[in-house]
């Protein structure tokens, strides 16, 4: 997993519960903390914090990173705003994921693991998002999801009617306007 | 309500924002130089892919299709298409191609049609304008793009933005790529700056194979005229015979052109007259080709070509009848009629036609030119301006003609050519004052022939050249040789013909000069005759050539006097000391009274420019009587001596001068 997503943690977890907690949170988890950007580190250690801090907060570690996912896209707005920009809604931005901003993450990171995001229009109008990724972070996407409708300010709903969580193969993401 | 943190601590946590700041900028830093460097990569993976495409030997078709498919792919944009340089309408435009690269073609089914039904003139549209600037131009939203001509069917289909990049052959645009897109995209100029390399690129390609095609033109045309050439008209020539074997009902003519004396043109106007001669003939010839009753003509097809210095040939194909080719010989013959002006001078020529025809069942197209070219040289033996049909006859006679050639050429090795001279007479004393000297040909078997039978074929040949300076050279060493023997108070004259082709020899004078000094004659005594023909050409050439004769001291005489054209006030330029009446005035002066006027006015002519006269052709008695009475310096001719060898001018030099006729 890249840095990247360290450091949006780390902010994260700062701005809302200050420095400390982040080095708690790295004690608990029995890591070292040196992330840099452009670094790549072991799923594990994600996956280590997320249950570090699911104790920590006494919160299921789907609702941690859904959390984190959503918290982390005001910081994702401020550093690349020229990929939030061209779009006005939830849907476009969404869409542009695998032409566009995927392919600007390979460019600075030939070997990175983007997850591959299948969308489809559901006939009732939903946005159906098919995420397949041995990381299993479906929960983050949905965080992230969410944090992409705050920043358009969207009201959206989104629920999952297949999970890998559930044994499903892939998990989709149906997302409708609340 | 901010808790108070010890001073150490405070300072500790703005170290730390400063430390993460730095870390975030190093961070961006070394982001924005791996994605340069992976946009580098790309692009150089692009151009390499391009050089591959480029240098590969397909045609610049597959070369273009390859790099349409190649930049589609690179910027992830769904269209592309070319459009090539269209330089035959009146105004140049580009036209599309008909190449593309379409991610889904149903799409852009419309827009497609659209193109390829347009034309893009400079400034018109995004190719007009590439065109106009020879420079990339990008649009990022049609709606918005003023000069875009296809905006419509390009709505329509949802094309969005634009661009385009001119292929570049030196400075000119041969052709231009563009692209679209469906969604509105910003100008890079950092992909236009990579467009132009490949655009570069590509215009090397185009300008290899102009320069490939260029070479196979000119492998098959004649440079100076861009007909077809001798191979290329042989090569359709023996399609006709194949198809005159599948179908025995379609017949085709040859007809060989060659342009009566064109080499007069040459030798006296220069090379770049001859030239411009040729390409006005060759204007003149298609024009005819072209006229409409040759299409009147059951749908004849007439291929014209160059097949050497100034002879062409016309294939007809599908004639109707053999009279068809006669006809149009005659239009050829008519199409040359009006004069040509070259250099400021009018020029009229002629030309002898020889035709053959598929009647004669020929095997090779060889054997159909060869033909046509004998009944052509028939037809300039027989005078100027004639149509000849070939028949078998002349294939005898032709053979004849090349073994005398092989002959002469021969006899030049083996010094089979010998010198008789005929005295010139001085008709106030009746003393030889000199000699004409006159080539003999004597053959191995020992007959004798006159030049009349072998001048025409060592003129034709060039070998006049050299055979004439073997002759000034053997004159001035014989009569060098008299001179001494029997010296006089007026020494003895020599005089020596030039032919016209000799005369046009860029280094005559050296030439002349070289046989004085090696001779050691007194060039006073050297005579050069000249005849009128080579006076025709390009006067001040003439002028300076004579002038320089002059200068090494010999004289100059005209020949045959009263045959040519030439005009009085030319000849009063040329430095001139002897005038030649021709033999067929002054052997007709005592029965014609007209001949003996025109021998009285050209005695007055010579009179008045200063110039001594020779009467040619004096054979009895009465004439040259007349002759005296006109005051004329000088006789020749059979009432003095024949030309006789050597010998017997020693005897002549030797003994008492006693003329039969007196």
């Amino acid at each position: 997993m890249k840095g990247i997503v360290f450091n949006l943690l780390e902010e994260v977890v700062g701005r809302h519960y200050g420095d400390s907690v982040w080095d708690d949170l790295l004690d608990a988890a029995e890591l070292s903390g040196a992330y840099t950007s452009l670094g790549s580190y072991p799923d594990s250690d994600m996956s280590k914090l997320v249950g570090a801090a699911s104790s920590a907060l006494s919160l299921p570690p789907a609702d941690v990173l859904r959390w984190f996912g959503r918290q982390a896209m005001p910081l994702l707005a401020e550093r690349y705003s020229a990929f939030f920009a061209p779009h006005t809604s939830t849907r476009s931005f969404l869409t542009s994921l695998n032409s566009i901003i995927h392919p600007e993450v390979h460019k600075l990171y030939a070997g990175a693991h983007c997850p591959h995001f299948h969308f489809d229009d559901a006939p009732d109008g939903a946005l159906l998002i098919g995420y397949n990724s041995p990381r299993r972070l479906c929960d983050l996407a949905h965080g992230f999801i969410e944090g992409a409708a705050d920043h358009y300010r969207e009201n959206i709903r989104l629920d999952h009617p297949h999970c890998m969580a559930h044994g499903d193969r892939h998990c989709v993401i149906r997302m409708t306007a609340a | 309500m901010t808790r108070e943190e010890p001073p150490e601590i405070a300072k500790l946590r703005r170290r730390l924002e400063r430390e993460r700041i730095a870390r975030q900028e190093a961070e961006a830093i070394a982001e924005r130089g791996l994605r340069d460097l992976y946009q580098r990569k790309k692009q150089l993976k692009l151009l390499e892919k391009v050089a591959t495409i480029a240098n590969s030997s397909r045609s610049v078709r597959d070369v273009l299709q390859s790099t349409l498919t190649e930049i589609c792919g690179f910027m992830d944009w769904p269209v592309g298409h070319a459009l090539l340089l269209d330089q035959d309408s009146a105004e140049p435009a580009l036209r599309s191609a008909a190449i593309w690269h379409a991610a889904d073609p149903d799409r852009i089914a419309g827009f497609q049609r659209a193109t390829e039904d347009s034309a893009f003139p400079s400034g018109v549209g995004l190719p007009g304008e590439v065109m106009a600037s020879a420079k990339p131009h990008w649009f990022f939203n049609a709606p918005e793009e003023g000069n875009f001509p296809r905006r419509r069917p390009a709505l329509a289909c949802g094309i969005k933005a634009g661009f385009a990049f001119p292929v570049l052959v030196g400075e000119d645009v041969a052709a231009v790529l563009e692209f679209f897109a469906y969604s509105t995209i910003e100008q890079d100029e950092a992909l236009l700056g990579l467009m132009s390399q490949i655009g570069v690129q590509l215009g090397r390609v185009i300008e290899r194979r102009r320069a490939e095609e260029r070479l196979i033109h000119d492998a098959s045309h004649d440079a100076l005229t861009d007909l077809p050439n001798r191979s290329l008209f042989l090569d359709r020539l023996g399609l006709a015979i194949a198809r005159r074997k599948l179908n025995r009902g379609v017949h085709f003519a040859v007809l060989f052109i060659d342009l009566d004396r064109f080499k007069v043109v040459n030798d006296s106007l220069g090379h770049l007259a001859g030239d411009r001669m040729i390409v006005e003939v060759a204007e003149r010839l298609t024009a005819a080709l072209h006229q409409e009753e040759l299409s009147a003509m059951s749908g004849t097809d007439g291929l014209l070509a160059r097949i050497g210095g100034d002879e062409f040939a016309i294939l007809l194909t599908d004639i109707g009848d053999p009279s068809d080719a006669v006809r149009f010989s005659h239009r050829v013959q008519e199409s040359l009629r009006r004069p040509f002006t070259i250099d400021g001078q009018e020029i009229h020529t002629s030309a002898s036609i020889g035709i053959s025809l598929s009647t004669t069942p020929y095997a090779y197209a060889e054997d159909v030119l060869r033909d046509a070219d004998l009944a052509m040289y028939r037809a300039k033996t027989l005078g100027k301006s004639r149509t000849e049909m070939f028949h078998r006859e002349m294939h005898r006679s032709a053979m004849t003609r090349l073994t005398l050639e092989a002959d002469l050429r021969r006899a030049m090795v083996n010094g089979e050519f010998l010198l008789h001279y005929q005295p010139i007479v001085s008709l106030e004393s009746l003393e030889v004052v000199g000699f004409e000297a006159l080539v003999r040909w004597r053959r191995p078997d020992g007959s004798m022939v006159y030049p009349g039978d072998f001048i025409g074929i060592v003129e034709d040949t060039g070998l006049i050249v050299a055979l004439g300076f073997w002759i000034l050279r053997e004159a001035c060493m014989a009569t060098r040789r008299w001179q001494r023997e029997f010296p006089r108070e007026t020494p003895l004259t020599i005089s020596v013909n030039i032919s016209p082709r000799q005369f046009a020899e860029p280094d005559l004078v050296a030439q002349v000069r070289r046989i004085i000094a090696e001779t050691g004659i007194d060039p006073q005594t050297v005579r050069l005759e000249i005849t009128e023909s080579v006076t025709i050409g390009d006067a001040d050439r003439e002028v300076s050539m004579l002038s320089q004769l002059k200068d090494l001291g010999i004289r100059l005489s005209i020949d045959d006097f009263g045959t040519g054209y030439s005009s009085l006030s030319y000849l009063h330029r040329l430095p001139l000391d002897v005038l030649k009446i021709d033999r067929s005035f002054v052997s007709a002066m005592d029965k014609s009274a007209e001949s003996f006027q025109i021998v009285n006015t050209i005695m007055n002519l010579a009179r008045n420019l200063g110039m001594h006269v020779v009467a040619e052709g004096a054979e009895v008695a009465g004439q040259i009587e007349q002759l005296q009475s006109l005051g004329c310096d000088y006789g020749q001719g059979y009432f003095f001596s024949k030309p006789m060898d050597p010998a017997d001018v020693v005897k002549l030099l030797k003994g008492p001068t006693h003329w039969a006729g007196v």
